[in-house]
């Protein structure tokens, strides 16, 4: 029989969003590709690796990733439900170790700490990396979880504390239940983060999945074994996300529209001052403590590099890799809603890159280009294509940090209301971008800053396929990290962070005051 | 215009670039990054590639390019009277042009110099507890270990290795300097690095590194034996160079007096001929013995060394 609802499922929409996830997952596609194909020997000792890493990477992921959890989880609560002396300071203060690359975390920590630093607690070893993942990375949950705090109903929060719920008891029974997904959305950005982490890892002398594949890549010269493992890594995230959706389950749906303003908690002068301590010890050691730091070996570096063009490409590649990661992440988001068992696989597809090193991403983008170049289709990598190639690297790798906020927002979207909507006749296009948009817009707003951050901060992507003489802020802090010049990595590090802290304090505030306005 | 695909983040390469430059009106445009990224670029990029000149640290990257059929066979008087015989590949597909010896830096208020002239003394079990060293997937590590792999054997190799590795204070994390910094503070007793990674302490700006260099000392190893392990870093042409000319050009012009001369002073390493003095505080050193091996057989033996280290549990 004709069945409209299910001809109306493959719309407009949902082609733009097959097509979108086309090309986020194709590298990471064309991984999997080459670590079928290319083989260059190392099998006796894969094995060794691929255990010992997928040991450290998930026991990372699980310390690292609770302790962004509950930094993150806990300081959206205070900030966004509680008053307290400082808390609209901390409300966009709290976002500042978004801006710093762990890799740079990591290296100022081993700087501060290590071997006759100034802070005599080395941060070192498993728990060391964990602290910084934990630091570095609690403002995704912090984000999430701030947004559905606020955008709760107040009638649920109210008629809590109108049954006398104290303001822990509100938090544990209704405030937590009800911001779940979007705090596991947070949590499972910080844990993918991890596992792709590359960097602090290495630097803490760790075996990570990701450690395995440059161990293998680079000291037992196999570029076949790295693709397997990264291999691993990608169906790894895969699983890991449909673990992640089964475990939030039908609370997505749970959440119910937006009310009036609820009154923030006022706090008792104990209280207050617990809250004011948490939440600067959040913002000290993740942000301000390393930048700090970065500023006085800046200082000490009398020669100022040139920064001002790295600067300049930096801005440019990460507004134009937002935004192009921003469409395909939105529209994958909202086809999911609508079109069942081949939506939520695009969301898994796209996702998959978000969990592998940016390097390995590269090598699948370079394969592709390859086989184009082999084809006839383009001929050389000059710095359209390269360019080209690095925006389309950056949306495989980061398509899931712009579909999961998106997501979790468009969680809020009822299915009465796409319905009502077409039943007024509204078509796809039309209800993605006049119901759907402007639902999610807050979640937008979040997706978007992460997305420019992200690509801010992003390294091996870039350095591998950026045109000649063309650096960014982060090849150049790598640049001089690498070569162990710290004082000269310092001041383009300092800028990575200046530059991620700019849009984080604007959209910040934006999350702020539209919970002001409704 | 030529352009130059290099694994040296320098910013002494860019003043000998702009030399160049100045020199002859050829531009020379860089992309840095890492050399096994690099190599996975030209790979893909096959005969559309830009590149013309690659340069890399450590002669098994270079080896390992070479391998891969991305290079080309070059030979010029120039560059034969340029560079030693065994800082080049024999068929001429990559010639060095700086020297790094991998030397042993101890405490000096604990240990003296003669209880660490040479590498076996790290696998000494006198220092059980007292050794820290970089990771091994790190390329320098690789080349020691396949030097001796070459010399020794791969037995020998493999007990040094696991001697080494009994006498580790940690797990290795951290960078050559950050081992140094280890030593000086009393963490350890003696490392292994790259000598410059000292030299640049003792001239850093930020005077806490200036102390951690003046609490550690430099020991050339195997100075009665075969000699301080010796690397490089060097250049080829790549096999599909559309500008070859300009690229065996600039090639020539890094082994030439006035670039070495340049360069000495700058990056603490050494210039690839003798007759090319080193910085001064370098040469303060004197002259040392250097292992008498032909580089080309480091990448060979690089897949070995890494599963050496894999086995004894060195990572």
């Amino acid at each position: 029989m004709f069945d409209p609802a299910r001809v109306a499922r493959f719309d407009g929409v949902a082609i733009f969003a097959a097509l979108a996830t086309l090309i986020c997952a194709a590298p990471a596609i064309a991984v999997f590709a080459l670590a079928l194909t290319r083989s260059d020997g190392g099998a006796d000792f894969a094995g060794g690796l691929l255990r010992d890493g997928a040991i450290g990477t998930l026991s990372l992921m699980l310390a690292g990733g609770l302790g962004a959890i509950v930094f993150g989880a806990t300081s959206a609560w205070l900030v966004g439900l509680c008053r307290f002396p400082g808390r609209s300071v901390f409300e966009w203060l709290l976002v500042a170790p978004l801006a710093a690359p762990s890799y740079i975390l990591a290296y100022a920590y081993a700087s501060l700490t290590w071997s006759g630093g100034p802070i005599p607690i080395p941060i070192a070893g498993f728990w060391g990396a964990a602290f910084v993942y934990a630091i570095g990375l609690y403002p995704y949950v912090y984000l999430a979880g701030r947004a559905a705090f606020v955008s709760q109903s107040s009638g649920a929060l109210e008629a809590a504390r109108t049954l006398g719920a104290r303001p822990a008891q509100v938090f544990w029974r209704v405030a937590l239940p009800l911001a779940r997904p979007a705090i596991a959305a947070g949590g499972a950005l910080a844990m993918m983060e991890i596992a792709a982490d590359y960097g602090a890892a290495h630097h803490f002398g760790l075996t990570t999945l990701s450690t395995a594949v440059f161990r293998a890549w680079y000291a037992h010269g196999s570029p076949g074994m790295a693709l397997q493992i990264s291999a691993v890594l990608l169906a790894g995230a895969i699983l890991f996300l449909m673990v992640e959706r089964r475990a939030r389950g039908r609370a997505s749906f749970a959440n119910a529209s937006r009310g009036r303003e609820t009154p923030r908690y006022r706090l008792s002068p104990l209280s207050s001052a617990a809250a004011f301590l948490f939440c600067a010890a959040l913002a000290t050691f993740g942000a301000l403590l390393p930048l700090a730091w970065l500023l006085r070996l800046a200082l000490l570096h009398a020669n100022v590099e040139d920064i001002v063009q790295p600067f300049v490409n930096s801005m440019m590649l990460s507004s134009g890799g937002a935004l192009v990661t921003l469409v395909l992440a939105a529209s994958i988001a909202a086809a999911a809603r609508r079109t069942g068992a081949f939506g939520k696989a695009s969301l898994y597809a796209a996702a998959m890159g978000y969990a592998a090193p940016g390097a390995v991403l590269a090598m699948g983008a370079l394969a592709l280009f390859g086989a184009a170049r082999e084809a006839g289709w383009v001929g050389g990598l000059g710095a359209g294509l390269a360019l080209t190639a690095l925006i389309w690297s950056y949306a495989a790798r980061f398509a899931s940090a712009g579909v999961q906020p998106i997501d979790a927002g468009l969680a809020r979207l009822s299915k009465g209301l796409d319905s009502s909507a077409r039943t007024l006749g509204a078509g796809p296009w039309r209800r993605f971008l006049h119901v759907d948009l402007p639902i999610a817009a807050p979640s937008l707003a979040a997706a978007a800053l992460i997305l420019f951050v992200e690509i801010l901060k992003e390294l091996p992507a870039t350095l591998i396929l950026r045109p000649f003489d063309f650096d960014t802020l982060a090849v150049k802090a790598y640049a001089y990290a690498s070569d162990e010049r710290l004082l000269e990595a310092a001041a383009p590090a300092l800028l990575i962070f200046v530059a991620g802290l700019l849009p984080i304090l604007v959209l910040s505030r934006g999350i702020g005051v539209r919970r002001v306005a409704t | 215009m030529v352009n130059v695909y290099s694994a040296r983040h320098y910013d002494s390469d860019r003043a000998l670039y702009a030399a160049f430059e100045q020199a002859t009106g050829i531009a020379v445009r860089v992309l840095p990054a890492n050399a096994e990224q690099l190599l996975e670029r030209l790979r893909a990029e096959g005969e559309a590639t830009e590149a013309d000149l690659v340069v890399a640290a450590d002669a098994g990257n270079l080896w390992r390019i070479k391998e891969a059929g991305l290079l080309q066979n070059v030979t010029t008087p120039a560059l034969e009277a340029g560079v030693p015989a065994r800082l080049r590949d024999g068929d001429g597909a990559y010639w060095g042009f700086t020297k790094r010896a991998r030397v042993i830096v101890y405490r000096k208020d604990a240990v003296q110099p003669a209880q660490v002239a040479n590498y076996d003394d790290l696998a000494n079990p006198r220092f059980r507890g007292q050794i820290v060293m970089r990771s091994s997937t790190n390329t320098y590590q690789l080349s020691t270990l396949a030097s001796r792999i070459e010399r020794l054997g791969a037995e020998n190799a493999r007990a040094w290795a696991a001697g080494v590795r009994a006498n580790f204070v940690r797990d290795p994390q951290g960078s050559d300097t950050d081992q140094i910094k280890a030593v000086a503070a009393g963490e350890a007793q003696a490392t292994l690095v790259n000598h410059y990674y000292h030299f640049r302490l003792m001239r850093s700006e930020d005077p806490a590194d200036r102390e951690v260099a003046a609490k550690t000392g430099i020991v050339f190893p195997d100075q009665a034996g075969a000699g301080t392990h010796i690397n490089i870093s060097g250049a080829g042409v790549t096999a599909h160079a559309k500008r070859r000319d300009r690229a065996v050009q600039l090639l020539e012009y890094l082994v030439s007096d006035e670039a070495q001369t340049l360069l000495a002073p700058m990056n603490v390493e050494f210039p690839i001929r003798p007759a090319i003095a080193p910085a001064p505080d370098l040469a303060a050193l004197g002259a040392f013995k250097e292992e008498d091996i032909a580089l080309g057989v480091l990448g060979r033996h690089q897949a070995e060394a890494a599963r050496i280290f894999e086995e004894v549990g060195w990572r």
